[in-house]
């Protein structure tokens, strides 16, 4: 069973008279382990694809399911409840608690879900040291650069195992190295410990080391590529 | 409530600490006002107290339905020296004073006035009390003294007599001697002139001498040591004692001795504590304009915790946490300012100005702040309330924040 299962999705935003119709019939399917790049230019639904799989949104069309189970149409609570158990995310930017410490956000995600404070510093101090962020752990958000802010983000959906780790363009706003360099820490997460991840950017510069592209153009899956090795 | 949430908390309030200790102020402000209303309040409600119970005692006794009894001697009570010592075998640790009112006519030389002289044996704590109010001149009644007489200023200025004068009391009508003559011994300043006119002491054997033996018009008992009223709670037990002992007199404390002002009194507390609910709001609109701004400040936070799988509940619950801890750590500063405060009142002060007012009435001029534990803790739970109560609207929007909207927001 495929790990994601999307079906004919379409999403129809209306603000006003103006309705833009961000996704018409996407049909994708995401395996375990797989590192799978979302990739198309700005405004082509890539964003708007990601809520979706997370539930942050409903669709106007279609259906999504995670392990065979439906997830495109559950309430409020459940939608959350099932974020915090299946899912973790690292958005754009500003996706740290400004007032938490590195390690301190590294374990909220556990803390949510009601993990003891051993173990959750532990464990996020081991997803902090998989990013090579362990001399951060103590450091306020702000007193990190931008790179380390995704990194302790990452460490974040890390440390609470996720079965899929959801990233909306999270190299955006980082310069070409420093976002080539959090790609590459992902996939060796990737490989290193199987942990599968679904990112999506606008920059194909950044895709030499995935070995799944899926390229979104107008709201529709324009193409598929899959490289055997990077 | 897991520790790191509240850590989170304070360091969410601690980000806007300006803000936060204003409104942290706010709260601390109005819970040490509380405090030093309500213990003001009490001391007024205590300095009435006093001014109830001082001269007239906790408990009167009288004979049964003296209110009706219109004939003086039928008024009387029999066996005064024996009931007294049933009263004070009831009453332990109480001044019992038996009184005994004779009416009757007061003569020096040419000039006579009519009074209702009062006999009675004063026990110290008592007349401590009485000169204390009423400054005298020369000396003041005796236990058992058969011939000193006490005036005030305003008689015996009325009778051209002094000290060392002799007068005569006429007594018409009366089981006694019906008259008896007395030296004056001393002379009380009454502030109030009508009472000053009509001030007349004799020991309780004097009177009695003159009027009726082994009779008072009412006994009395006093709990001098009690200043503040919710301390007296001897009063009603000994009063239901006494029934049940002497259940052909009649037995009043001093709550049912004047009713109408113990309404007032036992009103005024409730009074005061919606006065402070109106002080709480106030505040707590400041601390509503703080957590709400929070709030907004925060949008895209709560949105990106949605995403990780924060329930609105928990958004909710994180929100009022904050207020709750605000308003918490406001009345502990409150409470940490306004207690000490309180003390130090409750040790008797005087207001400026009001103290002439007070001694022209004859009533004491020092007050005695005192506090009910039960208001502090009105006062704390008003403050919690306030925190839970201003959190309500900005935790409610912040819970059905979407997600996504959320994140859109500002960033
Ligand atoms: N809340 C919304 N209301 C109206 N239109 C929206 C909304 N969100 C997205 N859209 C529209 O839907 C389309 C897809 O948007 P989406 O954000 O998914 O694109 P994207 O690929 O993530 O773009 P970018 O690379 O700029 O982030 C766009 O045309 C956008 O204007
Ligand atoms: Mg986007």
């Amino acid at each position: 069973m495929s790990l994601y299962r999307i079906e004919n999705l379409a999403k129809r935003y209306r603000s006003g008279e103006v309705e833009t119709l961000a996704l018409r019939g996407v049909d994708l399917t995401i395996e375990e382990g797989e590192f799978t790049a979302v990739a198309g230019p700005s405004g082509s639904g890539k964003s708007t694809l990601l809520h979706l799989m997370g539930a942050l949104d409903a669709p106007s069309a279609g259906e999504v399911y995670l392990n065979g189970t439906r997830i495109d149409k559950l309430g409020k609570r459940a939608a959350a409840r099932m974020r915090l158990e299946n899912l973790g995310f690292v958005f754009q930017a500003y996706n740290l608690i400004p007032v938490l410490t590195a390690l301190e956000n590294a374990a909220f995600v556990l803390e949510l879900r009601g993990v003891g404070r051993r173990e959750r510093e532990a464990r996020a101090r081991q997803a902090l040291d998989d990013l090579d962020m362990a001399g951060y752990a103590d450091r306020r958000p702000n007193q990190l650069s931008g790179g380390q802010q995704q990194r302790v983000a990452v460490a974040r959906a890390l440390a609470a195992e996720p079965k899929i780790i959801l990233a909306d363009e999270p190299t955006a706003n980082l310069d070409s190295e420093t976002g080539h360099a959090l790609i590459e820490l992902m996939r060796h997460l990737n490989r290193e410990h199987g942990v599968t991840f679904v990112f999506s950017t606008h920059d194909p510069r950044l895709l030499d080391s995935v070995d799944r592209i899926v390229r979104l153009e107008d709201g529709r899956v324009a193409g598929e590529e899959t490289r055997v090795s990077a | 409530m897991p520790v790191a949430v509240i850590f989170l908390a304070w360091r969410n309030l601690w980000r806007q600490r300006r803000r936060s200790l204003t409104s942290l102020g706010a709260v601390a402000f109005v819970v040490c006002l509380s405090l030093l209303y309500y213990s003001i309040g009490g001391a007024a409600v205590n300095s009435m107290y006093r001014n109830l119970t001082e001269g007239a005692g906790q408990i009167q006794l009288h004979v049964a339905d003296y209110r009706e009894v219109r004939d003086v001697s039928a008024g009387l009570l029999r066996n005064a020296a024996a009931i007294t010592e049933e009263v004070r075998a009831q009453a332990a640790g109480a001044s019992v004073v038996g009184v005994l009112d004779v009416p009757g006519l007061l003569i020096h030389g040419e000039r006579s006035r009519a009074v209702a002289v009062s006999g009675r044996d004063w026990p110290a704590p008592l007349s401590a009390a009485y000169l204390r109010t009423n400054p005298i001149e020369g000396s003041f009644v005796r236990a058992g003294d058969p011939t000193g007489i006490v005036l005030g200023r305003g008689l015996a200025r009325a009778l051209g007599a002094g000290i060392g004068d002799e007068v005569v009391l006429y007594a018409p009508g009366s089981e006694g001697f019906g008259a008896g003559s007395f030296t004056v011994i001393g002379l009380v300043d009454v502030l109030d002139p009508v009472a000053a006119a009509r001030t007349a002491l004799l020991s309780l054997a004097a009177a009695q001498a003159v009027a009726a033996d082994d009779a008072v018009s009412r006994i009395e008992v006093h709990y001098p040591e009690i200043r503040r009223m919710q301390d007296d709670v001897a009063s009603t037990e000994t009063a239901t004692r006494l029934r049940a002992a002497l259940p052909a007199l009649s037995v009043e404390t001093w709550r049912e001795l004047s009713p109408t002002l113990v309404r007032i009194l036992d009103s005024l507390r409730p009074v005061m504590a919606i006065v402070s609910v109106i002080f709480f709001v106030l505040a707590g609109l400041l601390v509503v304009n703080s957590i709400y701004l929070g709030m907004v400040e925060r949008i895209h936070e709560f949105g990106v915790l949605m995403s990780l799988g924060a329930s609105g509940r928990r958004v909710m619950g994180l929100i009022t946490l904050e207020s709750v801890l605000l308003c918490g750590a406001g009345a502990a500063l409150g409470l940490a300012i306004g207690l000490p405060l309180v003390g130090l009142m409750g040790r008797g002060f005087t207001i400026p100005g009001l103290e002439q007012y007070y001694a022209s009435f004859n009533m004491d001029p020092v007050f005695y702040a005192s506090i009910h534990p039960s208001e502090v803790l009105f006062a704390v739970l008003f403050a919690l309330g306030t925190g839970v109560l201003a959190a309500l609207w900005p935790a409610s929007i912040a819970s059905r924040l979407e997600p996504v909207e959320a994140m859109r927001f500002t960033a």
